[in-house]
């Protein structure tokens, strides 16, 4: 089974292994708050509004998220959701992302590509090599979402992230996503971890029109 | 955390007091199960004496709905404290759940 981590990698590459537009460029938030969401889902830590804890420091064992893991089990600070996915986002998404995008690799799901334009510049793309987990993964988001079933607490929490990601329109079409819209926010509160990272999202896109104002004016 | 665990009528109905977090929740979780698992589909989460619910409790509390659900039963949830209906509430816990203020109210309901 697949990390949150990495399906939520997968499903934020389009179909030319590109980064699809994240809502506020917010990449690394998205990637943080899933490695906090594989902890919270493997006993490690546990949140609550005012706080994040870690309840067993014990290593996961996947390097994945075992970094993260370390790093709040050392700090003396006690910081809420909101402010951890904001402190990793700067000190340890880089690890997250590449960890990740490495084990998408070893499992055959994508290849990595490099390329030049220009003949100078260099580029990288992750093309899907192998779309049934990709599939799969859609498909549980279509299961819960076009249902009215009692949700798995892991599926609330990818759909929570998955609209952080604002990517939802790239996995329903325009008519399904009319459909799921009443389904999507009564998921969307569900899991912790999933609302503060919309909300720090939300406070980026807000500072970036802020400042997109102020340099029209 | 304590859990009491009472049959009436058709619900069985588990009392909790005390904290349901990451450390207690398991033991909630493997509870509802062996209540499920015997037979009874029907649970009533009566949680006046329960203090504090974190995440991992708020999980706990999804999944077992989910067991229910899925065996033809239901799940319901009573006499939540303050902070934790708010908990609650702001996580849509209370619009995906049956809820009542009292015992008596969801034993009524039945």
């Amino acid at each position: 089974m697949l990390t949150f981590t990495e399906e939520i990698l997968l499903l934020m590459l389009d179909d030319d292994g590109l980064f699809l537009p994240i809502r506020g460029g917010a990449v690394e938030h998205i990637l943080v708050g899933a490695a906090l969401m594989d902890l919270a889902f493997a006993n490690r830590i546990d949140t609550d509004p005012e706080k994040l804890q870690v309840i067993d420091a014990t290593p996961t064992g996947n390097p994945l998220v075992d970094g993260a893991l370390d790093r709040i089990a050392r700090s003396e600070q006690t910081l809420d959701t909101k402010g951890w996915v904001e402190l990793l986002a700067r000190e340890q998404a880089g690890d997250i992302r590449q960890r990740a995008m490495n084990n998408l690799i070893e499992h055959g799901i994508l290849e990595a590509k490099d390329e030049k334009f220009l003949w100078v510049f260099h580029s990288r793309r992750y093309p899907t090599i192998d779309g049934r987990t990709e599939r799969a993964v859609k498909l549980r988001m279509e299961d819960v979402l076009l249902s009215d079933d009692m949700p798995d607490p892991r599926d609330v929490a990818l759909v929570c992230l998955v609209d952080a990601c604002d990517i939802l329109g790239d996995i329903f079409s325009e008519r399904e996503m009319e459909r799921v819209r009443p389904r999507i926010e009564q998921l969307r509160v569900m899991d912790l971890i999933g609302r503060e990272v919309g909300s720090v999202i939300a406070e980026i896109e807000e500072s970036i029109t802020m400042a997109m104002a102020q340099v029209a004016h | 955390m304590d859990i009491q665990e009472e049959t009436q009528g058709s619900l069985v109905v588990v009392a909790l007091s005390g904290r349901v977090d990451g450390f207690t929740s398991p033991e909630l979780e493997k509870r509802i199960s062996d209540i499920i698992e015997r037979g009874n589909h029907r649970v009533l989460l009566d949680c006046a004496n329960m203090e504090y619910i974190s995440s991992a409790g708020l999980r706990v509390v999804l999944v077992s709905a989910k067991k229910c659900q899925n065996e033809g039963g239901k799940l319901a949830v009573c006499s939540l404290q303050p902070s934790c209906k708010s908990v609650m509430e702001v996580s849509g816990f209370l619009n995906m759940l049956e809820y009542h203020e009292t015992r008596d109210a969801a034993l009524a309901a039945g």
